[in-house]
């Protein structure tokens, strides 16, 4: 089980000089100044290239010089890096990932989130690694990159529309079909924290408040069109290799199965394995899970396959509601992570009013688990009385009703009555309400995912330590140590914290989709080969690791440079001080002492002070230039 | 035996292996611009993705527009020939379903020539949304599914082997019963 990573600490080997880079980068930044109304073309080397891999690792090198810079995450000096990697475009299984990386207006802190479907191909064939934002446009507009022709276009037209709208008329205006286009609802021009950029229907940037820095920017929209060859050292042997894979791939015993349900197979697992959040995370299995899981969608609900660019899995479900009140809506999804922020741990077991809710957010463009989770603590507020109905705009707020929460989804992100103060998330609404602390699960001000912590602790480790707050993106390891975890000491746990905080970024780098490997078991070590054969310079995954490992160590510096420490890298209140009350870890919570010392292990093997700081020469490292 | 590509919308994902494949099948590069086959999403109203490719028309719209006769048709495949072609992309107007298209790095239109037989997309595709079936073949699917429809059918369950299974059949003169008794 246990993976061991180069560790930080210790000499480093002197760098030989490596043979050319041949493929994978135009080694071109497309760098937009709003407030100026002027874009520019940026070099960057191949050492540059090398060290830094791409996607989320660019965004947070580019991130980390603009910082001294930055005093507001909505303010025009934060900088929006939109970042697709090397490995996107191609063809090869789960090519499709663009990484959107910022200083987070939900965390104050580093933020990233990635976003699937084909917007990072076309950027990338628009002959650009990377697509940094800064300044603010003097009116609302959207950015038009035709290939080498960069345009800021007024859209006054647009405001107040929702994402998926101001998508189609900007295909139409633009008379193509070619074009894709990264929008944000009104809930990101209204700078709600946790607003999303959504492209392709439904493949969003949902995490760390993304759509609000664009929405900062006067953005409505980034609209990307381009038709470059991609860069690639040996198409050849990339061809064989990615034959091969898909061949692989689509022989696992369940790759039909994926095909049919996606991430809506997860409802299942998790509520059977007791770690389903029901009830703002009160209790972990859901009476009514059968009533909001993939079979159900299949049977009643599911209309097509959605997928992104290149892959073969097609996660993505059409859903249509056909009967009821909520007839005609019509949405990609729900995934996973939906199904249950607004679904369960609502009390919601109709599967047509999640639906309705996951178009809702698409369109309004905010995110599904931070709306989830803050509705969820504000139900339960109402209904132990730590908040009275005026307080909440009079919405008679109960598990299970779901006209109130969609009217809540409706208020926060147009900011109206208590959605304006649901807008600032989940620090502002304790900031308005300090008896709300303890029912707000979140992070360093980000709002958990839908994995309970308190059943495994490796899990509420890897929620503490998640760089951009209590997201599950970085590592998931509830599976594993539920099936394992009783014999497993702390070393164990804090080791598998590591590898998957170092591999699962990695994909963020290579701008690739990690669902091959973690759904399908697709071999890790063939991203290594993929990245050889691209740029033409021989990789082992240790390699790549090394690299991943280095650019986590980079994140922390720029959140430690914002204050983060030690006491921002303790799961929820809920999950520490209140038990589990329905599932088969009913009583459970998170030990404190037995959590100091995960800490103190995590801190140790990572080469951190026992404050949780990277030593400052590591600093020093990251102050190369571009060129 | 002649073949013909057909498309299966429904189950298309979007996914656009198909526009990967055929680029480098045809250009040997990762540039799904550089294709003959294009994926077309479009939602939420109405909904549908579906993969737009030539169907090697009997009379080609593109062939009869041709100023230059650079279009023939040989063993079934239409193609272009790139000596006469002048590029005025008459053709890519021309075609009814758009399945034309050109690129500025390549020197004339280009359109899908089945790979001579063994077209890439359809080996590729995880849906099956792209298939290769002979022309006696066509229209096949959608007759099954007629008389699959056919709703004056009798059923009888029956267990075999230990597995429940359903036969349906139409009962001859029943029909014709049934409406005598409701005239």
């Amino acid at each position: 089980m246990r993976r061991s990573v180069g560790s930080s600490s210790g000499p480093r080997k002197k760098a030989e000089p490596s043979p050319p880079v041949q493929g994978g980068y135009y080694f071109r930044i497309l760098w937009v100044d709003l407030t100026r109304g002027e874009s520019c073309v940026v070099p960057f080397s191949e050492r540059f290239a090398l060290k830094y891999v791409g996607g989320r690792g660019f965004g947070a090198k580019l991130l980390f010089d603009q910082l001294p810079r930055i005093a507001d995450p909505l303010g025009p000096e934060n900088i929006l890096v939109v970042a697709p990697g090397p490995l996107t475009g191609l063809y090869l299984p789960g090519a499709a990932k663009t990484a959107f990386a910022s200083l987070s207006p939900l965390t104050g802190y580093y933020g990233d989130s990635n976003m699937g479907g084909n917007f990072g191909t076309e950027l990338r064939q628009a002959g650009y690694d990377a697509l940094v934002i800064v300044g603010r446009a003097e009116k609302l507009s959207f950015l038009w990159i035709d290939g080498d022709e960069v345009q800021i276009v007024p859209a006054a037209h647009l405001a107040g529309k929702g994402a998926l709208e101001a998508e189609g008329l900007i295909r139409e205006a633009l008379q193509s079909q070619e074009v894709r286009i990264a929008a944000i609802g009104p809930a990101g021009e209204n700078l709600v924290r946790f607003a999303t950029i959504n492209c392709d229907w439904s493949r969003n940037a949902g995490r760390c408040g993304m759509g609000a820095v664009l929405g900062s920017k006067n953005l409505k929209a980034i609209a990307v069109r381009g038709g470059r060859d991609l860069p690639v050292a040996d198409v050849a042997a990339l061809r064989l290799l990615t034959d091969r894979s898909m061949r692989e791939l689509m022989a696992h015993p369940l790759f039909e199965f994926w095909q049919q349900q996606g991430l809506m197979s997860v409802v299942d697992y998790v509520n059977s394995a007791g770690v389903l959040p029901t009830r703002n995370y009160r209790e972990n299995v859901f009476d009514q899970a059968a009533q909001i899981d993939g079979f159900r969608m299949e049977q009643e609900y599911k209309i097509g396959d959605t997928a992104c660019f290149g892959c073969p899995m097609c996660c993505g479900n059409i859903c249509l509601v056909k009967n009821g009140k909520y007839k005609g809506t019509i949405t990609e999804g729900p995934e996973y992570e939906t199904a249950c922020m607004l679904g369960s741990n609502l009390g919601v077991g109709d599967f047509a009013a999640i639906l309705k809710g996951n178009q809702l957010c698409d369109e309004l463009g905010i995110d599904t688990i931070s709306s989830g989770n803050l509705i969820g603590a504000l139900i339960e507020a109402v209904q132990t009385g730590l908040l009275g109905a005026d307080e909440v705009d009079g919405l008679p707020l109960d598990w299970g009703a779901d006209d109130q929460i969609t009217a809540l989804l409706e208020k926060i992100a147009r900011r109206e009555g208590v959605g304006d103060i649901i807008a600032g998330g989940s620090r502002a609404v304790i900031e308005r309400w300090p008896q709300l602390a303890p029912l707000i699960v979140q992070v360093k001000g980000m709002e958990q995912s839908a994995y309970d912590g308190r059943a495994t602790i490796s899990m509420a480790l890897a929620y503490g330590t998640c760089d951009v707050g209590a997201h599950h993106n970085r590592a998931w390891t509830v599976g594993k140590e539920l099936e394992a975890g009783g014999r497993w000491t702390a070393e164990d746990r804090v080791d598998l914290v590591i590898y998957h905080q170092t591999i699962r970024p990695l994909f963020d780098m290579l701008g690739v989709c990690r669902l091959p490997w973690i759904e399908l078991g697709f071999d890790e070590n063939r991203y290594a080969e993929f990245y050889s054969v691209v740029t033409g310079v021989p990789h082992t995954l240790g390699d790549l690791l090394d690299r991943s490992r280095a650019i986590w160590d980079l994140t922390r510096l720029v959140s430690t440079s914002r204050g983060v420490s030690r006491k921002d890298d303790y799961p929820a209140p809920r999950m520490m001080e209140r038990p589990v009350e329905k599932g088969p870890y009913a009583g459970r919570v998170v030990n404190r002492a037995e959590y100091d010392e995960l800490l103190d292990l995590y801190y140790r093997k990572r080469g951190w002070s026992a404050d949780g700081i990277p030593p400052a020469a590591r600093a020093r490292e990251f102050g190369d230039p571009l060129g | 035996m002649p073949k013909r590509l057909t498309v299966v919308p429904e189950r298309c994902s979007g996914c656009r292996i198909c526009e990967s494949v055929c680029a480098l099948q045809h250009f040997g590069v990762n540039n799904p611009k550089k294709s003959a086959i294009r994926v077309i999403a479009l939602y939420p109203h109405p909904v549908i993705r579906m993969p737009v490719v030539c169907r090697q028309c009997a009379q080609p719209k593109c062939r009869e527009n041709c100023p230059t006769d650079a279009i023939t048709t040989e063993n079934g495949v239409v193609k272009i020939d790139p000596d006469r072609c002048i590029s005025c992309r008459q053709c890519v107007i021309s075609c009814p379903f758009g399945a034309i298209f050109f690129h500025d790095d390549i020197a004339v239109p280009f359109k899908c020539d089945l790979c001579g037989g063994h077209p890439q997309c359809v080996q590729h595709c995880p849906k099956g949304a792209l298939q290769f079936v002979p022309d006696h073949g066509l229209g096949e699917a959608n007759r099954l599914a007629s008389v699959l429809r056919y709703a004056h059918m009798s059923e009888v369950e029956y267990v075999e082997k230990g597995e429940r299974k359903k036969l349906r059949y139409a009962e001859i003169g029943r029909e014709q019963q049934r409406a005598a008794q409701e005239g």
